[in-house]
């Protein structure tokens, strides 16, 4: 709206009406194809800039990248279930951290065979998820402080768990192979990103689930009036969010092939990040599954080449900090010219 | 009895006015003369005046767009005067540049239906928060003088409560009373005016009897109050003064008089009030039925019976508080009825759920569009297509362009001004956007519609396209069941009008064998339309009695 009228007092007399359709046009195109082109910058920038150069655009770099990548997407995706009906996760990273001890722990603690010792953790993850719903929607418990405290009760077990010590043995190796193989020179996990990131986007773009679930963000009450069973959904989001994200904590353990209970913090920020970075995206205003990816491969090439251009440790953190604090920003504002229409 | 008690007791000249029958300039409150105001194209308020004496208790009265609450907002500033001159014990406010600070200076206090009370907070920090907390030396907050200040303000008001006690735990009247007595927290010596809008919509009949009884005793004492109310028994039982609105202008003007309900009514309904469309509509009533309620209790409501066949449109008419919406909401499967049974045609029907009720083809457009309707910042064909998901859904996808389709199809089926249906759903006006969400049921092809309010906040213009949609609905079959305060709407719209009073349907009429002055007459009465005398108040014998007294 504003920018048409912009273009039409800057145009010339002749032919207003269809300048300003396309400088319409052209800005709707910015608006959802602007962090993909901001994030090509950002790579052709650390490729030629002399301190990163030599080591930014080299295949080891990103295949690196790409793995260290992949978990924070994920979680990045779990937390869309929730966030897309209106409802913060902070449990998803202690829930990563949650499986990936309990996988290593299963085999190097109890001997349990590797599928039972991805499954059972995968599915007490769902419980997490269960209970995260339960409080939410039955009881009308924050959201907020409900899994803020679960992530810290979660995160207390672990290190109860694992006597504080990090587990490095008695881990099937078949899982780290796994976890740095290779499929077509690219990491193989990040083909069970892109194939969890497609089940995603067809359930919330293509499931009468996935659209009820951005109606309830939408509006609750108008929801539950079209025949939305809200509470349900809310709940399902929240189970499904904790199993991705237990899928997300084994993955972790293939690709570090240890396991501490410290771990799951560290991986919920960018996730966050990458997220409401994803809602400036493709679908402006909304969180989505394509957006989230360009989001969370934003984040990482961007610390990637922060931190081999020489920027010290902390220079990720602030990075995180910035990129969190301006998606916010950004898709708020989004939200809000939209809803004023 | 209690007035001679009162100006014994109290130095304010009240002996003058009660002795005056016709007030002099001097004892006028408020004058207000030659208000204009108008919204869009239509005229709400023209050459209206109002004539408040003081200590006196004053009614306006009139039914649904006469006036009466744009003259409230005009004082409380919420809506600008286009023209009027407006005086306040005797000093002259421009109302060009009236804002609410100045109502607030000028004396107005205003108690609002919905009180504006904090409900978890203790009744003196309510009191507090809106005049400030006493300070102690250390710049803390002084409890103890607080809870002091705050206990005889109620005492003061026949309250006996702590004042720590949260407003949550106080009943219904007592909140009432506890929001007059702080909009009057500060009047000490000067006087102010108690504007009261609805007091009693929410309360209970015995309630209410209560809160009046206390309003009129404040108003013994001197107090002048302003209130707004439909009920009309309370309204006789309490005022000195009636001011009666109608179409904009003022109809009548009472003085301390005791009107009998029959005078008032007819002042408001009068001859004026004309329908939007006449109701010579052709009544699509089949023998078929498709809703049958028998003694359904739910909320207000205490035993409904209720029938209505294929192709009727029914409207409900009843005052505010009557459970119209609480009927739909239960026939929509939103709130679960305690007791009675229902069915939709022919079958046993009891919705567990929502989605219960729309799978067995029930439609339903509630009052407050914006809340529970829209689905703002979506576009008008996803907001057309959540109603349909599961049926959008084919073979695994659900593809947006046939959406699209089926939303241009609706739109034009249903005359919806709007860009397209990319459009944002908030970007059309709120007739279009009701016309959105009719289009949202009936592209299901329901059995039955339930509409609450259908025109609030719609225009003239696409107020008359609803009805029409409304109507070609019923055509096609589908049953339609209105809940409206607007008399004139239940009119032109409806084949039947049933009265709901006390939880009960009271009594129902042909809408072409009545007009809608006789409608508003019989929903004012809150009786049964065929004379039998079905609802009776219980404080009416009393307010007989004191109206006797005075006079």
């Amino acid at each position: 709206m504003s920018t048409s009228t912009t273009s039409n007092g800057a145009s010339t007399v002749t032919e207003p009406a269809p300048r300003s359709d396309r400088a319409g046009a052209m800005t709707r195109f910015l608006e959802n194809y602007a962090l993909l082109i901001l994030t090509a910058l950002v790579f052709v920038f650390f490729s030629f800039f002399p301190a990163s150069s030599a080591t930014f655009p080299t295949l080891t770099n990103l295949n690196v990248i790409l793995g260290s990548q992949a978990v924070i997407a994920m979680i990045a995706i779990a937390a869309l279930f929730p966030l897309i009906c209106g409802f913060f996760d902070f449990s998803l990273g202690a829930v990563a951290a949650m499986t990936q001890v309990l996988t290593a722990g299963f085999m190097a603690k109890s001997g349990w065979p590797l599928w039972l010792s991805i499954i059972v953790p995968i599915l007490l993850a769902g419980l997490v998820g269960l209970l995260n719903g339960f409080f939410v929607t039955k009881l009308e418990m924050s959201p907020f402080v409900t899994t803020l405290g679960m992530a810290t009760l979660i995160s207390g077990i672990m290190v109860w768990y694992t006597g504080g010590q990090t587990i490095v043995s008695g881990i099937d190796p078949a899982i780290t192979k796994f976890g740095s193989s290779r499929l077509l020179g690219l990491p193989t996990v990040v083909f069970v990103l892109l194939f969890v990131a497609a089940i995603a986007w067809y359930v919330l773009t293509h499931r009468p689930f996935g659209r009820s679930l951005y109606a309830i963000g939408s509006s609750s009450s108008s929801a539950k009036l079209v025949g939305i069973r809200v509470n349900r959904n809310v709940w399902s989001s929240f189970v499904i969010a904790s199993m991705i994200a237990g899928l997300a904590g084994v993955l972790q353990l293939s690709r570090a092939g240890s396991a501490s209970a410290s771990a799951g913090n560290d991986l919920l920020f960018p996730a966050l990040a990458a997220v409401f970075l994803g809602a400036t995206a493709i679908a402006p205003g909304f969180f989505n599954v394509i957006g989230t990816i360009i989001g969370a491969v934003f984040v990482s090439i961007s610390v990637s080449g922060l931190t081999l251009s020489g920027a010290s440790g902390w220079a990720s953190s602030v990075f995180n900090g910035i990129a969190l604090l301006a998606a916010v920003g950004l898709s708020t504002y989004l939200g809000r010219r939209k809803r004023a229409g | 009895m209690s007035e001679d008690q009162a100006s014994d007791a109290d130095g304010i000249d009240r002996g003058g006015f009660v002795a005056a029958t016709i007030g002099a300039d001097a004892s006028l409150a408020v004058e207000i003369t030659g208000l204009d105001k108008h919204f869009g194209g239509t005229k709400a308020l023209s050459n209206a005046s109002l004539r408040v004496r003081r200590g006196t208790v004053h009614a306006l009265l009139g039914g649904n767009g006469s006036g009466k609450s744009t003259t409230i907002k005009i004082l409380a500033a919420v809506h600008q005067a286009d023209a009027g001159q407006l005086r306040v014990f005797g000093n002259e406010y421009p109302l060009s540049n009236y804002t609410s600070a100045i109502a607030q200076q000028a004396g107005f206090r205003f108690v609002h239906q919905d009180l504006g009370l904090f409900e978890d907070l203790s009744i003196q920090e309510n009191f507090a928060l809106d005049a400030g907390y006493p300070r102690n030396s250390a710049g803390g907050v002084d409890w103890r003088q607080l809870r002091k200040r705050v206990a005889g303000l109620l005492t003061e008001y026949e309250l006996d409560i702590d004042p720590r006690r949260p407003i949550r735990d106080l009943r219904p009247a007592d909140r009432t009373i506890v929001a007059i007595a702080r909009a009057l927290q500060d009047q000490e010596g000067d006087e102010l005016i108690l504007v009261l809008d609805e007091p009693t919509a929410s309360l209970a009949a015995h309630e209410s009897g209560r809160l009046l009884d206390l309003v009129r005793r404040r108003s013994d004492q001197g107090q002048t109050v302003v209130m707004v109310s439909h009920r009309m028994q309370e309204v006789l039982s309490v005022a000195h003064d009636f001011t009666v609105f109608r179409d904009g202008k003022v109809a009548g003007v009472l003085t301390d008089a005791s009107p009998t309900e029959d005078q008032l009514i007819e002042l408001m309904a009068g001859a004026a009030v004309q329908s939007l469309r006449p109701s010579g509509s052709v009544s699509h009533r089949t023998g078929k039925l498709v809703l049958e309620m028998s003694e359904v209790h739910s909320g207000p409501l205490e035993g409904v019976d209720l029938q209505i066949h294929r192709g009727e449109i029914v409207g409900v008419a009843g005052l505010v508080g009557s459970g119209r919406s609480s009927l739909l909401q239960t026939v929509f499967g939103a709130v679960q009825p305690t007791s009675g049974t229902m069915s939709m045609a022919g079958t046993p029907y009891s919705p567990s759920q929502i989605e219960d009720a729309i799978h067995s083809g029930i439609g339903m457009v509630p009052e407050d569009r914006g809340r529970d309707a829209a689905f703002p910042e979506h576009s008008v064909s996803e907001n057309l297509a959540l109603a349909m998901l599961k049926e959008y859904s084919h073979g695994g996808w659900m593809s947006r362009s046939r959406e699209r389709r089926a939303a241009a199809d609706l739109i034009k089926g249903f005359k919806v001004k709007v860009a397209g249906p990319r459009a944002l759903f908030t970007s059309m006006s709120g007739g279009n956007q009701q016309k959105v969400i009719l289009a949202r049921w009936l592209q299901r092809k329901p059995l039955l519609l339930l509409l609450d309010e259908p025109t609030q906040g719609v225009d003239v213009m696409s107020r008359a396209d609803i009805y029409s949609v409304i109507r070609e609905a019923a055509a096609s079959g589908c049953a339609a069941l209105v809940a409206s305060s607007d008399m004139s709407e239940l009119h032109a719209l409806c084949d039947r009008i049933v009265f709901l009073a006390g939880g009960k349907i009271t009594g129902e009429v042909a809408a072409e064998s009545i007009d809608v002055d006789s409608l508003t007459s019989l929903v004012l009465r809150e009786r049964n339309p065929t004379g039998a005398s079905a609802v009776t108040h219980p404080d009416s014998s009393a307010s007989v009695q004191r109206e006797g007294g005075t006079t």
